[in-house]
């Protein structure tokens, strides 16, 4: 066994082609935004070397805060809602056995669509007169529940994030599904015959069994939060106001819409350093609560 | 066996207020590519006043759609099993193969990436496309595309691999496969509804991608479905029903290509399963 | 493949039946007298040129039939010449990907260009061909209604395809329900705003929400210069006007005043812009405040208002500005610094058959937009509506560009964030101009 796993040529075939595509196209880029953060830069002239200053200049820019707050809002979203709402749909999909393709053909398809396709649909959801959510609101009687959504700053960001929330809790809750079909039969069985059935069976058996994939979830949902970026974009620009500008969208517009590309990349150096504290934290956490393989 | 009525109803009745609230807004892409701006912004959710088909006959009497939707299918899958195949590759070595320190660095690399925001890569990258002669070619978005799928799908596929017990290729050692034997013979095999997952969350992230799309190719004969949707969306003169007819003729195939994979998830694994 | 290189073979042989024949008559004009003789003989030879253009959606066909013409005529001109036409979304186009070509000098030698800031950066990065010489060769030196925003330091660097003016589009059978009549004060307006309201219509229809706070600023800036005259934004990044100035101030306490009454749409910061379009050509709301270029989505098929539209200038409020229309022509082609010589030859060739009275005829006829150009007498095609827009630019006293033309990028975006701001009641005017006046001098501070 420790022959066929310490076999150098075979390592190098299976990590070297991988390795060099993703460095070329991911690492290259990254380390050029990295020495633009350094520079006062309009995308067109020659950059001008300015140390820190992108970087203390966001640090103290409100805006920016302003968006930082957001982007918490968005993590907070999926840890504490989303993940667990994944986690909740995928078992009851697993435990039936009549219209289980529908359902999953149904629950996945939110994620086929385009993020601009999305939020074309959402903003008929929440348009002020003839939106779905304020026709329902009148015609259940909760007239004084009815919001202009997204021209609300109080509203508009969670009217984002529960959008968001739609678009990909699909995608989430079939990979953990996946995860849960891919759980060998035996083991399954050998738990009912011990009487596990139900929520006890998916507590005790499923949930460990499939900790590593609800671990990905977890970080691909956070670390996506944590980039968000065109579902904004695209609905809402960061409006009314800047209350829901995100840090990408941030970024994003100090680059293309200021030509402030010098101030864009120290943003997104900054984006790279707190997604990092965050993920960090939540190996840290994986890692406490019970075995994990790395 | 539990014959209770009650726990056999309740887990549809959860699911169906879900899927209700996945489907409804999705009826709305179906009414209103069937209506003219004016019906739309009236009633948007309601159904048309009638079955009117103008809006897709005008989609596809444009006479590049088929041409960009066959791009986009060309572009998506070749991106895609790419991919699929590096990163399997990449994901068995890291989960299996004994070089601790070398195999941190390398996933260490890989977690880079869900740090870093994309939109700040567009510049640099668009530059480095130009330079290597790539730009205007399908080797422009494949080879990105390919790339950018490669750390999602080695998480993913590491993770499934971690749940796999050894004893399976222990077995395959017995039997004297190579390292590349059992890869191709017990890995990938158990694998497969992984595999079909993340080959499905890629080509759909490959089909809807627009930025690269729009930057990296500048010809008509080239062009991708998201690219070519967006000639249906004038800011200055919004025409929605075709905007949404165009929707749904790009979104039908993968619906249509899901719903066929999505049975390779489960079977093999279900079948004759007394679960219950 | 084959079938090109073959269309190719076949260009070149008619270039060389024409080259021939050309030395043959002795030298002919325009282009020839132009070309040094050592570069003669590369005429002759195939080449290719990128011509970005962002005509790609359903509603610029007929735009872009106007350029494939073109092209195809400049192209039997110029031996040997073969464009490449790269149409590209606008904003991909202008944000992205013309930017990183400018940054790296790799920009194509024709492309769609937008006047402003963006030509006085890759003027001042030498990227951008002064077309002075060219205009007076071709003899269009003085035929274009304004080249303000493509002028840098006395040379044009980019000639404006067609331009937009802004005013008030009112539907008029409302306005007849309602016994309004169309206002030419601005107290006018306001009595006929309060009728329309009294009879339960939506004054004005307007979608300033998200990322479209620059609807809004339309109106700010009309009622801006209306006030302090078209002076008062040219002044703002040298600091010799405030927006602290009564005519700034006074316009947010109008428009905060609009808001308060409901005459502006209540749902406002709830629309984005071609909802707030739609507002009108649904006949909910009896006006609009919007560009020449709403033309088309309110005269489309499916528009109820489409027979029963008018537009007026901005009504007059006893200022500086009074008779001053907004109007701008920014959106045209630029070209390229870095030329070969018989790339130039194709440039001038696309110059002179592009920049056309009968082409920008055509624009306004089949496209309602405003021409670029002066001197169009009669057009065949044009809809009422944009004839109308037509006499209301005629009968003002002078054009003047949106504010942004003259102010940093920052601040634009900052009076795009207060306008919504004050849209929604969440800020006084005068904090307003004050937090105005603020991000102004920071700017400036910064001098970019």
């Amino acid at each position: 066994m420790s022959k066929i796993y310490k076999n150098y040529t075979a390592y190098f075939i299976f990590v070297v082609p991988a390795l060099l595509l993703y460095i070329t196209f991911y690492l290259i880029p990254l380390f050029n935004s990295l020495r633009y953060s350094f520079t006062d830069w309009n995308g067109i002239n020659d950059p001008v070397y300015t140390g820190f200053g992108n970087f203390a200049k966001a640090l103290a820019d409100e805006k920016f805060w302003v968006a930082f707050k957001n982007n918490a809002y968005f993590v907070g979203f999926s840890v504490f809602i989303q993940v667990p709402l994944i986690i909740f749909i995928s078992i009851i999909v697993s435990g039936v056995k009549r219209f289980l393709g529908f359902y999953k053909l149904t629950v996945f398809l939110p994620s086929i669509l385009s993020t601009a396709s999305v939020s074309i649909i959402w903003k008929f959801i929440y348009a002020p007169e003839a939106g779905l959510l304020n026709q329902v609101l009148r015609t259940i009687g909760l007239d004084s529940w009815v919001k202009i959504w997204l021209g609300d700053e109080a509203y508009a960001i969670f009217a984002v994030l529960v959008t968001n929330g739609w678009q990909w809790t699909g995608f989430y809750i079939v990979l953990i599904l996946a995860a849960i079909f891919a759980i060998s039969k035996e083991v399954l069985e050998a738990g009912e015959i011990d009487g596990a059935t139900g929520w006890t069976k998916a507590r005790l058996l499923t949930i460990p069994l499939i900790r590593p994939v609800i671990g990905v979830t977890l970080l691909l949902s956070v670390t996506g939060a944590m980039k968000a970026l065109d579902i904004v974009l695209i609905m809402t620009k960061g409006g009314p106001f800047g209350s829901t500008e995100l840090m990408a969208t941030y970024m994003y517009k100090q680059a293309y819409s200021m030509n402030d590309f010098g101030y864009a990349n120290a943003i997104a150096i900054v984006i790279t350093l707190f997604t990092a504290l965050v993920t960090l934290g939540l190996q840290f956490f994986n890692n406490r609560s019970k075995e994990d393989a790395y | 066996m539990n014959n209770k009525p009650k726990r056999r109803i309740l887990p549809h009745v959860i699911l169906m207020a879900y899927v209700l609230s996945v489907l409804y807004p999705l009826w709305f892409v179906v009414v209103s590519s069937m209506k003219n701006n004016t019906e739309m912004f009236n009633d948007p959710w309601g159904l048309p006043p009638s079955w009117n088909l103008t809006n897709y006959a005008s989609v596809l009497s444009n006479s590049l759609v088929i041409r960009n939707f066959m791009n986009s299918m060309f572009i998506g899958l070749i991106a895609t099993v790419t991919t699929i195949l590096l990163s399997t590759a990449i994901a068995y070595a890291l989960t299996r193969m004994k070089f601790k320190s070398l195999n941190r660095i390398v996933y260490g690399l890989l977690l880079l990436s869900l740090l870093i925001p994309p939109a700040s890569l567009l510049i640099p990258l668009y530059t480095m496309i130009q330079e290597l002669g790539l730009y205007n070619t399908y080797f422009a978005l494949i080879i990105p595309y390919a790339a950018f799928g490669i750390p999602l799908t080695v998480f993913v596929v590491s993770a499934f691999l971690k749940s796999i017990p050894l004893e399976l290729e222990e077995a395959g050692v017995m039997d004297g496969l190579t390292t590349y034997g059992i890869l191709l013979r017990v890995i990938i095999p158990l694998t497969m509804p992984t595999l079909v997952t993340v080959f499905i969350l890629n080509f759909i992230n490959n089909w809807n991608e627009y930025i690269m799309a729009s930057l990296f190719l500048s010809s008509q004969e080239l062009r991708t479905m998201p690219v070519a949707v967006v000639a249906f969306a004038d800011k200055f003169n919004m025409n929605y029903g075709a905007l949404t007819a165009s929707i749904a003729i790009s979104i039908f195939p993968v619906i249509l290509m899901y719903s066929f994979f999505q049975k390779s998830i489960i079977e093999g694994v279900t079948a004759g399963s007394v679960k219950g | 493949m084959k079938k090109q290189s073959l269309l190719l073979a076949i260009t070149a042989l008619v270039a060389l039946a024409g080259c021939s024949e050309k030395n043959a008559e002795t030298t002919e004009k325009a282009i020839a007298s132009s070309t040094t003789e050592v570069s003669k003989p590369a005429s002759s030879d195939p080449f290719k040129m990128v011509l970005r253009h962002i005509h790609i959606r359903e509603t610029a066909l007929p735009t872009l039939k106007l350029l494939e013409e073109v092209v195809q005529k400049t192209e039997e001109e110029v031996p040997g010449l073969k464009f490449t036409l790269d149409g590209v979304e606008d904003t991909v186009n202008r944000n992205v990907k013309l930017k990183a070509e400018m940054a790296s000098g790799t920009q194509p030698p024709i492309f769609s260009l937008f006047g402003g800031a963006d030509t006085q950066n890759y003027s001042k990065a030498g990227r951008l061909l002064a077309l002075n010489d060219i205009m007076a060769e071709v003899g269009i030196q003085d035929s274009f209604f304004d080249l303000r925003e493509f002028t840098v330091d006395g040379k044009i660097y980019g000639l404006p395809e067609s331009g937009y003016i802004e005013g008030f589009f009112y539907n008029k059978k409302l306005f007849a329900d309602a016994g309004v009549e169309v206002p030419t004060t601005w107290d006018d307006l306001l009595v006929a705003m309060e009728k329309l309201k009294a009879k339960g219509i939506t004054p004005l229809a307007m979608g300033a929400g998200g990322g479209d706070g620059w609807v809004a600023n339309m109106l700010v800036n009309n009622l801006m210069i209306a006030l302090g005259g078209p002076s008062l934004q040219e002044g703002f990044a040298s600091g010799a006007t405030k927006w602290t100035d009564p005519a700034v101030v006074e316009t947010f306490k109008r428009v905060a005043d609009l808001v308060d009454k409901k005459y502006i749409d209540p749902n406002v910061l709830g629309l984005a812009f071609a909802e707030g379009q739609a507002t009108f050509y649904t006949g909910k709301a009896a006006m609009l405040f919007d560009g020449s270029w709403a033309v088309n989505a309110i005269i489309g098929d499916t528009s109820v208002v489409k027979d029963s539209t008018g537009f007026f200038r901005f009504p007059d409020v006893d200022g500086a500005g009074d008779g001053y229309i907004n109007g701008g022509w920014s959106n045209g082609y630029g070209f390229s610094a870095d030329l070969k010589d018989n790339e130039l030859q194709a440039v001038k060739a696309f110059i002179k058959n592009f920049y056309t009275l009968d082409n920008q005829a055509r624009i306004l006829g089949e496209t309602n937009q405003i021409p670029a150009m002066k001197g169009i007498t009669e057009v065949k095609g044009a809809s009422e509506l944009i004839t109308m827009i037509g006499k209301q630019q005629g009968s003002a006293k002078g054009a003047y560009p949106a504010f942004d033309a003259f102010v940093q990028t920052s601040v634009k975006v900052e009076l795009e964030t207060i306008v919504q701001e004050l849209l929604g009641g969440k800020i006084k005017p005068e904090a307003a101009a004050e937090r105005m006046q603020k991000a102004q001098e920071s700017a400036n501070a910064e001098g970019k």
